[in-house]
This record gives structure tokens, C-alpha cells and sequence, in this order.
């Protein structure tokens, strides 16, 4: 099957969401004042002026395009086609790859970014990304994709509310014991794989190197915020900025 | 005459302020260097090199010393494009697409030290000759735009979104158009900017302030590019033996028509709302390939073909900007990210902006270009190495980059979650070939195409006639229905009948 009949047998889907979106926001629209805004009793807008105008331009839009789209998929047959697997282009293993991607950055931005040290959670989250994807590996790319969520699981789990977000350090702990987990089996199962022992090496050097150089320029050299200022790693980093480096270029 | 030498003045000295700063070359040299790595890097783009720029210096820094910084990561990534496109025939930036076509074929027949000289040689032209183009008609245009009130700026808002969705669509163009319309719902989130009515906030008081630029755009270009790069990641192949990389000047002068005629087409195409440095390439190479005498040799490695492309790119840059800074409507998606930096610093480009800004901005991108010129000339086997790297070591640094760029703007988490959010929308509609240059210009342009539209009735108490009153709204409205008549099917073939030549009756030729 070629790619643009998969594409259209997407695109049937597709269009059924946007009717579906378009068709919600034109009645979440009907929300705002429009033809009769009224503030205490006084006329505060008239039509032209609502702030319902546009959006409901563009959801009429949106709403007129996938039914466009509707029509074209129909025409093209990607209706008759998009209840097949094969119709859409369903491939399993590369969904399973997508599903992997999509779950290891779900979890560094939802559970550990948050709640846990940025160099630790980002050591993690690259050493994953790196070895789960570079050799094509599904034991490689299975086991990245637990060791990630695993302690994101942990950390949103034992410390859901924003207040608990940066004071304990028990996740810090879990994520840095995935990240040193993670990296000792990467390299027991490439202990044979000459091609991709060169990558591996590299692997932890990168994942360390370069969180850690990227927050201290931030934090020290752009004084920008970074995330978690009281993680694990970085509350020491900060502490022996400012008590041990910091006074002995100041000369005191 | 006049007004020619009192701009070259003005931007000599601008040039000379910044030559003289120490601090220049502090921000330009390693910013030119890093966007040509992230050139050079298939999967990197020029975009994505200015949006993490963007986020590393924020508004915390002096927006002169941002700029500097921006724009060489502009000016180097959309040339670094040219490597990977000239030896492994994989360009590394849209931008550079055409550039293969006989960068390729010239690196094969052995010859790729001199693709590389010369491409280093017509890109410094291009963008010069763009920068010259921005130097003398972004002031013509914004003495022009003095007169643009605000159903001007509503239809030209709309035509920018339309016109990016068309032009950047590679399936059906009503999905260039949807992807604006989706850019433009996501602005209309927050409190309106007229009334301050709460629009689609949900209880969610981060949502108030609407959708930040700075994670929006990170989210777009950046997510779905480390996505599709563990994907399906791109081996690259080992780059052949280059020559000694020179600047091939004899060529040089012998092919400066063509040179300039790129330019020319580069920065025509740049300065086109929403229209980017890839279409520009393309236009060029096609214009070239019609009006050269060798343009029977394009795409078999000719020199002329190459010039084409890479000239017509850089010059896009200049163009780009004139959008930019007359009417704060991006000319490309660098350009949008370069938007992004104006607006968290507070400058709004347009009528009212500071002629020191332009006269600065025209400065960096001539510095931006000779920094370029020397380090293609004399450092560009680093850059050759770089290519050695696979996708998937660096792909997830960038996402290291983009997190942090991303929070240290806004210095909240809900700016990563809604970063994420964009960049997984972004990336299903990348699969679906959906454009994402018209939803991240839609976001950009939402706010001010909502709030023109409503003043424009506002003015004229509800007349619609506001629209077709004034001569240059009347104009753009024409546009505007032009190009969506021009897309319609039945609209197409009905100009196909009327076309001479080309009836297909009984008495029409066959």
C-alpha cells in the first residue's frame, strides 16, 4: 500500500478529531459573552468587540476544513481503508518504539524534572534515550524505558504535591540508583558488541557531562534559574559555590 | 542617492561600535560555530538552534548581546546545512535540500572540497546581498507601514498564516491551513486583550497569561525532531576524502550573475510572510535551472546549481527579517524564533521600533557572515568531523538543552509541561504531514490578528466595510481571497480553461 493511501486513511481519523475538537471549543465558545454581554446591567461589549468573535471564526474554520478533510479521505477511499490495521499503516514494533520514546519523555518532564536533582533525573534520562535507541535493541529499549519510569513512578507517586516537590531527597536517591543500575547493565550486555562499544563508553561520560557543565553555566555563568535548585547534586554544588569557591575569588 | 549613503553611514557606524566591543566576539564566534554544527547535524535545524538560543539568554540578558548571538546562530545553521547536503547527500537543514541536488553529484566526481569552497563563497554573497536589501528596504517599508492601521495589520496577520500554510504544506494544502488555525486557537487561550474575558482557561490560573512563546516553540521544532531521531535514526555514513576547501574565486566572479539573481530570488522569497530559506532554495534552483545555459547539467553535479540554492538561502535570512522588523510578521521560522526573543525583551517590532535596533541588527548579520565566510574557510573539517556523530548521542543533549532553555524563561514547570504537550501534538502532526511553521506563526500572530480584527470594528462600530475602505486593506483582503480561491479545486481548473493555450475543447489544441 502506498504512503498516500495510508495517509488518508490517517487522515479520516484525523479529521474525525478535529470535527470532535472544533464542534467542543464552538460550544465551550458559547461561554464567552457575544451578542448580549452585559456587566451589572450595563452594555459592556457589542458583537464586533466580544472576545468570542475570533475564536468563533476560527472554530467555524476548523470545523469547515475537517469536513474538507472528511470529504477528501472519503473520496480518496481512506475511510474504506482506515478500520485496517494495514489501512493506516499500523506497525507494531514501531509503535512499540514511539510508545518506548514517548514514555521515557513523559516521565523525565512529568515525574522527575519536577520533583527530582536536574543533573541526576537528565543523567538518567539521557543514558536511556541514548542506549535504548542507538543499536536497535528492544531488550535495550524495554529496559530503558522501566528504568525511567520506574523511579518517575516513585517520585510522583511518594511526592504528588507541589510542596513536596523539592524538599526530600529519597527520589533523588531512587533516580541516581537507576542511572547507576541502568549504566552497569548497558555495559554487561555490551561487553561483546564491538560495533557499539565505542557509543557505550561515551554513553555515561555524555549523560554526566553534560547536565552538569549545562547548570552550572546556567546557574553561575547566564544567572539563570534552573530546576530544582535543592536536589541532591545541585544543593551541593550551590552550597560549595558560595561557602568554598566564591570567597576564595573574593580573597577572603 | 541620499538616503542610500545616510543608511550605509548609519550602519558603518553601527558596524564600527560593534568591531570595537570585545563582547561581540565573546557571543558571535561561539554562536556562529554552534549553528553550524547544528546545521551541519541532520535533525538540527536553524530554527531550533535560535529557539534554544532563545532560552538560554532569555530576558535576562541585554537584548544587543542576545541578538549577536541569535542571528550568528542563524546566519551558520542555515549554511552549516550545506555539509552534510554536499558529502553524504542527507541535508541537515531543510534550507539545504536543493543544495544536494548537486552538491552531491560534485562530491562523487571527487570534487567536494571545491562544493564546499564555493558554497562557503556564495553563502557570504547571499547573505550580504540579503543584508543589503534589508538595510535599504525595511526602512522604505516601514515608512510605508507609518500608514498601516490596524485592518492592515488583521488582513496581513491572516495572509502570513494562509500563505505559510500553503507554501510550507507538502500534502494537501487545507493541512497547512488547518495547522495555522490551530496556531491561532492556541493564542486565543488567556485573557483576551481587549476585554480581558477569561477564553478556554479551564481553572488552570497558568493559563491565564495565555501560551508562552519560548516553550511553544521549543515544543514544535525540538520535540518532534528528538522524537523522529530515536525513531528512526539516520547512520551516517562515512564522509569521503575532501580536497583543499578554497574560495574558488575565478568561479566566483564568473558565476556573480547568477550569484545575485539567487539573491535576488533568496530575499524576494525570505521576505515573504512565513516563508522560509527551504522554499527560497528551491525557487532559486528552479529559476536557475530555466535560466541557465548549463541548466541542462542541473543535478548532475553543476556548479551553477549549487550556487543557486546556496546563495538564494543565506540571502533568505535578510529578507526574512524585513517582515520581522517592519510589521513583527516573521519571514521564516528562524525568523519566529527570533520574534519569540523580541517579545519576551519587550520590543515590539513595527512603525515605532528603534532605528538603533535595525541599523544593530543589520551590523551583526554583516559580522555574522564574514565570521561564517572564515570559519567555512578555515575550520571546516571540524565540521566535517562533527558529522560523525550519530543522531541518537545528540539528540537527547538537545532535549537536555530544551528543558532547561525552556524553564529558565518562564522559570516554571508548567512551561515544560506545556512544552512537552506542544512538542507531542507537533510531532502527530508532523507524521500526518501537517506543517508546523503555520501553528507556531499562528500562535505568534493570534494575539495580534484577534486584537486588530476586533479594533478594526470597534473603529468602525461594526461596518465590515472597514476592510474594503482603505486602499491597502482592500489590497490585502484581495490577497487573502485570492489565495484561498487559488486552492480550490474547481477555482484551478476554471483557470486552467481561461488560460490561452491550454483550452482542451473540440478547437482547443491537443
Amino acid at each position: 500500500m502506498d504512503d498516500k493511501a495510508v495517509l488518508r486513511a490517517r487522515d479520516f481519523w484525523t479529521a474525525l478529531v478535529l470535527l470532535a475538537v472544533s464542534i467542543f471549543f464552538l460550544i465551550r465558545t458559547t461561554d464567552i459573552p457575544f451578542l448580549n454581554s452585559k456587566a451589572a446591567g450595563v452594555d459592556s461589549a457589542e458583537w464586533y468587540n466580544s472576545a468570542a468573535l475570533v475564536p468563533f471564526g476560527i472554530f467555524g474554520a476548523l470545523l469547515l476544513l475537517s469536513l474538507v478533510l472528511l470529504g477528501i479521505s472519503i473520496r480518496d477511499g481512506g475511510a474504506s481503508r482506515a478500520l485496517s490495521a494495514v489501512g493506516i499503516g499500523f506497525d507494531a514494533d514501531e509503535i512499540k518504539r514511539l510508545s518506548a520514546i514517548a514514555v521515557i519523555l513523559f516521565c523525565y518532564i512529568f515525574g522527575l524534572v519536577p520533583r527530582v536533582d536536574f543533573i541526576i533525573s537528565s543523567a538518567l534520562m539521557i543514558t536511556c534515550l541514548i542506549w535504548g535507541f542507538h543499536g536497535g535493541s528492544r531488550t535495550a529499549m524495554l529496559i530503558s524505558s522501566v528504568a525511567i519510569a520506574l523511579p518517575a513512578l516513585y517520585a510522583s507517586v511518594m511526592h504528588f504535591g507541589r510542596d513536596q516537590w523539592s524538599k526530600p531527597l529519597d527520589d533523588d536517591w531512587v533516580t541516581l540508583a537507576a542511572f547507576v543500575t541502568v549504566t552497569a547493565v548497558m555495559f554487561w550486555l555490551a561487553r561483546r558488541d564491538e560495533a557499539g562499544k565505542t557509543v557505550v563508553r561515551l554513553t555515561p561520560v555524555v549523560a554526566v557531562l553534560c547536565p552538569l557543565i549545562l547548570v552550572l553555566a546556567m546557574a553561575f555563568g547566564f544567572r539563570q534559574n534552573v530546576p530544582n535548585r535543592t536536589g541532591l547534586v545541585f544543593k551541593q554544588i550551590e552550597y560549595h559555590y558560595y561557602v568554598t569557591v566564591k570567597p576564595l575569588f573574593q580573597g577572603k | 542617492m541620499d538616503f542610500v549613503i545616510t543608511q550605509l553611514s548609519g550602519f558603518s557606524a553601527s558596524l564600527f561600535t560593534l568591531v570595537l566591543d570585545p563582547v561581540t566576539y565573546f557571543y558571535l564566534i561561539p554562536a556562529v560555530f554552534l549553528g553550524i554544527v547544528f546545521g551541519a547535524l541532520p535533525g538540527l535545524t536553524a530554527t531550533l538552534a535560535v529557539t534554544i538560543l532563545t532560552g538560554f539568554f532569555g530576558n535576562k540578558f541585554p537584548l544587543d548581546q542576545a541578538l549577536i548571538a541569535l542571528i550568528g546562530a542563524y546566519v551558520g545553521a542555515i549554511y552549516g546545512g550545506s555539509y552534510p547536503s554536499i558529502l553524504l547527500n542527507i541535508p541537515g537543514t531543510a534550507a539545504s535540500a536543493a543544495t544536494a541536488m548537486d552538491g552531491y553529484p560534485l562530491t562523487k566526481q571527487g570534487k567536494g572540497g571545491q562544493a564546499l569552497g564555493l558554497t562557503t563563497t556564495a553563502s557570504f554573497i547571499g547573505t550580504l546581498f540579503g543584508t543589503f536589501c534589508l538595510l535599504i528596504f525595511v526602512w522604505v517599508l516601514l515608512a510605508i507601514s507609518k500608514n498601516i492601521a490596524s485592518p492592515e495589520k488583521a488582513l496581513l496577520a491572516l495572509f502570513g498564516i494562509l500563505l505559510s500554510g500553503t507554501l510550507m504544506s507538502k500534502d494537501l494544502v487545507i493541512k497547512g491551513w488547518i495547522s495555522g488555525l490551530i496556531g491561532l486557537a492556541m493564542a486565543m487561550v488567556g485573557l483576551d486583550p481587549l476585554l480581558s474575558e477569561e477564553r478556554y482557561v479551564f481553572g488552570w490560573s497558568y493559563l491565564l497569561s495565555g501560551f508562552q512563546v519560548v516553550p511553544v516553540l521549543m515544543g514544535a521544532f525540538a520535540i518532534p525532531q528528538i522524537m523522529e531521531g530515536a525513531r528512526h535514526a539516520i547512520m551516517m555514513a562515512k564522509t569521503p576524502k575532501v580536497g583543499r576547501i578554497a574560495p574558488e574565486i575565478g568561479e566566483v566572479v564568473r558565476r556573480m550573475p547568477s550569484i545575485l539573481r539567487s539573491g535576488g530570488i533568496g530575499t524576494g522569497v525570505g521576505a515573504l510572510p512565513g516563508v522560509g530559506e527551504d522554499v527560497a532554495g528551491w525557487v532559486s534552483y528552479g529559476v536557475g535551472k530555466a535560466a541557465s545555459k548549463e541548466g541542462h547539467r542541473f543535478g548532475k553535479g553543476s556548479k551553477e546549481g549549487l550556487i543557486s540554492a546556496e546563495a538564494a538561502n543565506n540571502a533568505a535570512i535578510g529578507g526574512a527579517l524585513i517582515p520581522l522588523l517592519v510589521l513583527g510578521i516573521p519571514g521564516s521560522p528562524p525568523a519566529a524564533a527570533l520574534l519569540g526573543a523580541l517579545k519576551i525583551n519587550n520590543v515590539i517590532p513595527g512603525p515605532t521600533i528603534d532605528p538603533a535596533l535595525i541599523l544593530h541588527v543589520v551590523a551583526i548579520l554583516v559580522l555574522a557572515s564574514l565570521t561564517m565566510l572564515l570559519m567555512g574557510l578555515f575550520t571546516a573539517r571540524v565540521f566535517i568531523t562533527v558529522l560523525r556523530i550519530p543522531q541518537t548521542v545528540f539528540l537527547p543533549v538537545v532535549m537536555v538543552l530544551t528543558t532547561i532553555g525552556s524553564f529558565s524563561v518562564g522559570g516554571g514547570i508548567n512551561d515544560l509541561f506545556l512544552m512537552i504537550g506542544v512538542g507531542f501534538v507537533a510531532y502527530a502532526m508532523n507524521r500526518m504531514h501537517y506543517p508546523i511553521a503555520p501553528l507556531v506563526i499562528g500562535v505568534i500572530l493570534g494575539g495580534l490578528f484577534d486584537e486588530t480584527f476586533r479594533r478594526s470594528l470597534l473603529i468602525s462600530d461594526g461596518d465590515l466595510s472597514v476592510f474594503v475602505s482603505r486602499p491597502g486593506a482592500a489590497i490585502l483582503l484581495l490577497l487573502n481571497v485570492a489565495l484561498i480561491l487559488s486552492q480550490i479545486p474547481a477555482v484551478k481548473r476554471l483557470g486552467a480553461r481561461l488560460r490561452p493555450g491550454s483550452a482542451s475543447g473540440p478547437t482547443g489544441g491537443a
